[in-house]
């Protein structure tokens, strides 16, 4: 009743291709756009600063990866590095005088090039190997970064970011970097999106499924992996960028340690691998369920006082978060994404239940 | 139908938890301070039992009646030392009407310092932060009230010229963990040995030093006179482990405030006897202030943590941070004369913070708009087997030095925001 | 460069290395049972340290007693593990395994510490701390105990291996198939490899918790772990012992003459270097063997 699909006919080859073809789907997009553009105004100043924009920035980051993991099947355990020379980069060019567009894109390109270097490990390997010298190559950035002042910014690595301009404008307030992170966030979904009915991501999906049989078809697996880790690690280098630019304003090389990785690689595969909404839903509970947890917490402490020891009331949102990550791993590995499409098909056809798995 | 019970299980407990999340009821009377500190990742070692005295002396302080009539609440918080969630917490500390904020974490202090005052919210940074915030031109609501690291290490150095008589050709060994915590003193500790006349020797080691055996031997090699080891927690029992093993005096080994006696159980009590360290706070059961929390807090089962660790040197760390935040209240409601305490009356209150020891715990903190180090004061403590003995009285050295590193640092951020 | 400098950095430096290269005996018996690399060693290392601590002072035994008790715990561990949680990945893409064992390790450093207790303890094994000399070069006691004792259980392992039940394993890291079809039981052997990497683990734990005290950290000793692992080759245990030997000496050795120069913390960045040149040169290790894919 509600996602109508009967009735729809296509009569030419674009219509086939859209990306919403149930009417259902355009309409509930465009209400999310529209609560999403008033979200400054509904929302407290912490819910968005705290909340919203983060899960924006986050997102984004996690698109990048999702592209290389869902879409290319391969494994990265360093995205966190490159999203740190991504923010680095841009970061040194904004305070050497480029204006911030400019060094956006030149910190994307950055991260690129190094990440596609993280990236000839994978023509060699996969799998384990593949994951195992992603990690390697995070803790050489990370070791490169502090050790060379001259990129972390002095003797106390930290590094201040100047202000957001856009179009020389400075953006301060905090519903401008909310649009900011809402304009790039909305940006890389619809590239994601798009690059699925586009031949280099079909050439990604051949590459994923066998690799050596998409190179007897004459897909060529070196360029084409080469490529996936070129636009995942441009994304991450933009998103690196943004969360500096828009979030932190402050850059240290604790932010882009192994945990964020390790974070974005769970927000990934919790969401969904592969599934672009997925990384919308994996990055809301990887971000929000510890600290919310958090206070949930802290709140029943303040009721109950000392039942719970300290130490178990601290660790907790760790102990969630591990548990969060092992539990979807076994009970469904296809992620968020899977529980919300059985819903959208149980949805297609209410009420009749002729969809039941 | 495939949402099974299972997932509306879920959705039911996640709105559950949503629930939680009602903003709290607004209370008068109450200054409210948060603590949104690391107890998992970096400073482990150190923030449960600093924490713990925290609470025992709030509690103490609510016990009594509050601060004419104002009690003080605390929220706490883990950040697991990442920024994100520092400023996370931070933001909701905000809208619940927090007046002052404790990190006790250099990554995210770093991180809050131009929120905090762009917000005008009191930031506390306890022997960690900015060592330059003591500065209170450049960071008016930055408040270490606490001797940074490089007046730590003068009073150590200071400490070493007192028993050698002169340091004039010796050698200073600094074994210190590869990090900004550890490189923090270098510049400081250059600067002297050019005043002095010692050699400096910096042996770094890799986070989080659990092994340290090639800086050892290399410095086993170069038989310095004092070695001075810098870090925290694991690297720190390893440092006198490894010293101790490779025939270094335990009289001549000095080390940060970050020593405790958690740490020295692990070295091993006996072996380790003749350790120096350090001391902002006087450490043990004796101070009038311990004993007041043992009597009316502890005694009445309202402790925050384990009987046996009240009374240690960062148990007395964080009753010694508590206390001057509860002068800053007192000096604050002195000033709005018994009104709300609002984080600019609050901020006032702890700039001007007059020779306060915290009934004998700590040196004398006296603090202006100017200086929010409060004196750099401190002494040196040597373990005996069993407690921590302080060797000098308080005392404070070569603060021409540290003012001279303080404000070059924080030109450097007036100028360009770093 | 000072002879004496370099022998005595090689000697510690080894002893160092075989001492990592027990975390990696484990990952390395179940990478070859059971295909899948465990990412969770170093938590089950930091479980077995807090383990010995809780059963020394809660049921008042005799440290040595704490100890075994402990690594029997953890061989029980190991096969819950695989039992509860493995199996169910049979046939799922690897990555999703990686990532559940790092899920795995993340509840564990939130678990252990959350309920035992943050704070750093003490673990003594009673090893003298006065220093050992031989010569100008000093050897570290602790050291010296430690990787005497992972080199016993290596060769333990190494020797395992042609103990029927080691037979076993052998052929199922060979072909699952095959030994099915030779009447073994697959899952027997690998939940047994499971349990025997939690037995090392925690042996390491304990070791590694007498010399630096019992936290968190230990579960740090992932990252060398899977340096000699991948060194050695993921399915050798003789790759261990050669793999340990030359990680320990070339961090130790490095951190000696390249920190003076760089200005230190080379040590971890070593332990990369090795995993980068390794999966670049020669991905299969120095004894492991090659891994076929076929069509």
């Amino acid at each position: 009743m509600f996602y109508r699909a009967a009735g729809i006919r296509h009569t030419d080859y674009r219509q086939t291709r859209q990306l919403w073809p149930l009417a259902a789907d355009r309409r509930l997009l465009a209400a999310i756009a529209a609560l999403a553009l008033a979200a400054p105004l509904l929302l407290s100043p912490l819910a968005l600063n705290s909340y919203l924009t983060p899960l924006l920035l986050w997102t984004s980051a996690a698109l990048g990866l999702n592209l290389l993991m869902g879409g290319a099947g391969q494994v990265h355990l360093g995205y966190g590095a490159v999203m740190a020379i991504g923010a680095y980069g841009t970061v040194h060019l904004v305070r050497a005088g480029l204006p911030f567009e400019l060094a956006l894109l030149a910190g994307g390109l950055l991260a690129a090039l190094i990440g596609t270097l993280f990236g000839a490990a994978a023509l060699r390997v996969k799998g384990l190997y593949l994951a195992v010298s992603t990690l390697a190559l995070q803790y050489l950035t990370d070791f490169v970064i502090v050790h060379v002042p001259a990129i972390s910014g002095g003797s106390q690595a930290s590094l201040q970011v100047p202000a957001l301009r856009l179009l020389g404008q400075p953006v301060t307030s905090d519903a401008g970097l909310y649009f900011v992170a809402l304009g790039a966030c909305a940006l890389l979904t619809v590239w994601m999106l798009n690059i699925r009915r586009t031949s280099f991501g079909r050439a990604l999906a051949a590459i994923r499924e066998k690799d050596f049989a998409a190179e007897i078809l004459g897909v060529s697996a070196f360029r084409y992996k080469l490529l996936a880790f070129w636009v995942s690690s441009f994304v991450g280098g933009v998103a690196g960028a943004l969360y500096a630019f828009c979030y932190y304003k402050a850059v240290s090389p604790e932010q882009f340690h192994i945990e964020l990785s390790i974070q974005l690689l769970a927000t990934v595969i919790v969401g969904g691998m592969g599934s672009v909404l997925g990384c919308y839903f994996g990055a809301a509970l990887i971000l929000l369920a510890p600290p919310l947890l958090n206070h949930a917490l802290a709140a029943l402490s303040r009721q109950y006082g000392g039942l719970i020891g300290n130490d178990l009331l601290t660790h907790a949102p760790l102990i969630l978060y591990g548990a969060l990550i092992v539990g979807f791993l076994l009970f469904e590995p296809l992620g968020l994404a899977k529980i919300y499409d059985n819903l959208r098909k149980s949805l297609l056809v209410w009420p009749f239940r002729h969809a039941r798995r | 139908m495939s949402i099974d019970r299972r997932q509306l299980m879920a959705a039911g407990a996640a709105a559950a938890l949503a629930g939680t999340l009602l903003p709290a009821r607004a209370q008068d009377k109450v200054v409210r301070f948060g603590m949104a500190q690391d107890f998992t990742v970096v400073y482990t070692f150190v923030t449960a039992e600093y924490s713990q005295g925290q609470r025992d002396y709030f509690s103490l302080v609510n016990e009594r009646g509050g601060v004419s009539g104002w009690k003080i609440a605390t929220e706490i918080v883990d950040t697991g030392n990442a920024p994100q969630r520092g400023i996370e917490a931070y933001e909701r500390f905000k809208r619940n009407g927090v007046v002052l904020v404790d990190p006790l974490s250099t990554p995210v202090s770093r991180a809050l310092v131009s929120r905090a005052l762009q917000d005008k919210i009191n930031l506390v940074t306890t022997f960690s932060g900015r060592s330059d915030a003591a500065d209170g031109e450049v960071f008016p609501y930055v408040l270490p009230l606490s001797a940074s690291y490089w007046s730590q290490a003068a009073i150590l150095v200071e400490y070493m010229a007192r028993q050698d008589k002169d340091l004039k050709g010796k050698k200073i060994a600094f074994v210190h963990i590869d990090t900004p915590f550890g490189r923090e003193p270098l510049p400081l500790l250059q600067a002297l040995a050019r005043r002095r006349g010692f050699e400096l020797l910096p042996f770094a080691y890799a986070p989080p030093g659990n092994e340290q055996s090639a800086v050892w031997t290399q410095l086993r090699r170069a038989r310095p006179d004092w070695t001075l080891i810098w870090g925290g927690g694991v690297g720190q029992t390893v440092s006198v482990k490894e010293a101790l093993r490779n025939g270094i005096a335990a009289d001549r080994i000095a080390s940060v405030v970050w020593l405790s006696e958690s740490d020295m159980k692990v070295v091993g009590p006996a072996q380790a006897k003749g350790v120096l360290k350090y001391e902002g706070a006087a450490s043990g059961r004796e101070p009038k202030i311990i004993q007041d929390i043992l009597r009316e807090v502890v005694a009445k089962g309202k402790g925050a943590g384990p009987q046996d660790l009240v009374g240690t040197s960062y148990y007395n760390i964080g009753v010694m941070a508590a206390a001057t935040m509860v002068e800053g209240v007192r000096k604050a409601l002195e000033i709005t004369g018994g009104g709300a305490v609002t984080a600019e009356a609050l901020n006032q209150g702890l700039r001007n913070i007059k020779g306060f020891t915290a009934e004998g715990l700590i040196p004398p903190l006296s603090t202006t708009p100017k200086d929010h180090q409060g004196g750099g004061m401190g002494r040196v403590a040597q373990w005996d087997g069993s407690r921590w003995v302080p060797k000098t009285d308080w005392l404070a050295s070569d603060q021409d030095a540290v003012w001279d590193l303080i404000r070059a640092s924080s030109a450097e951020f007036k100028k360009t925001g770093t | 460069m000072d002879l004496l400098l370099f022998t005595e950095l090689a000697i510690n430096g080894a002893l160092v290395g075989l001492m990592y290269a027990l975390v990696a005996l484990g990952i390395v018996l179940v990478y070859k049972a059971s295909g899948y690399a465990n990412l969770a060693q170093g938590a089950f290392a930091m479980a077995g340290g807090y383990l010995c601590l809780l059963l020394a002072s809660a049921a008042g035994l005799p440290l040595w007693a704490a100890a075994l008790l402990s690594l029997a715990v953890l061989f029980a561990g190991g096969m819950l593990v695989e039992r509860f949680l493995l199996r169910r990945m049979i046939g799922q893409p690897v990555v999703m395994v990686i990532m559940l064992t790092l899920g795995l390790e993340i509840l564990l450093r939130g678990l252990v510490p959350g309920l035992l207790g943050s704070t750093v303890k003490p673990l003594d094994l009673g090893i003298p701390q006065t220093p050992l000399l031989l010569g100008e070069i000093l050897v570290n006691r602790a050291y010296l105990a430690g990787g005497g004792l992972a080199l016993v259980l290596i060769v333990g392992a190494v020797l395992f291996f042609n103990s029927p039940l080691g037979v076993r394993m052998r052929a199922v890291s060979d072909d699952k198939i095959a030994a099915w079809a030779v009447g073994i039981r697959v899952e027997h052997v690998i939940a047994v490899a499971w349990g025997l990497a939690g037995v090392s683990a925690g042996a390491a734990g304990i070791l590694w918790g007498s010399v630096q005290g019992v936290d968190w950290t230990l579960s740090l000793l992932l990252l060398k772990a899977l340096a000699i692992a991948i060194l050695g080759g993921l399915d050798s245990v003789p790759g261990v012992l050669a793999a340990g030997l030359v990680v320990g000496i070339a961090e130790s050795v490095a951190a000696g003459v390249l920190d003076p120069l760089i200005g230190g913390g080379t040590r971890d960045v070593v332990a990369s270097a090795i995993i980068l040149l390794t999966i670049l040169v020669r991905p299969h290790g120095l004894f492991g063997s090659e891994h076929i894919e076929r069509v």
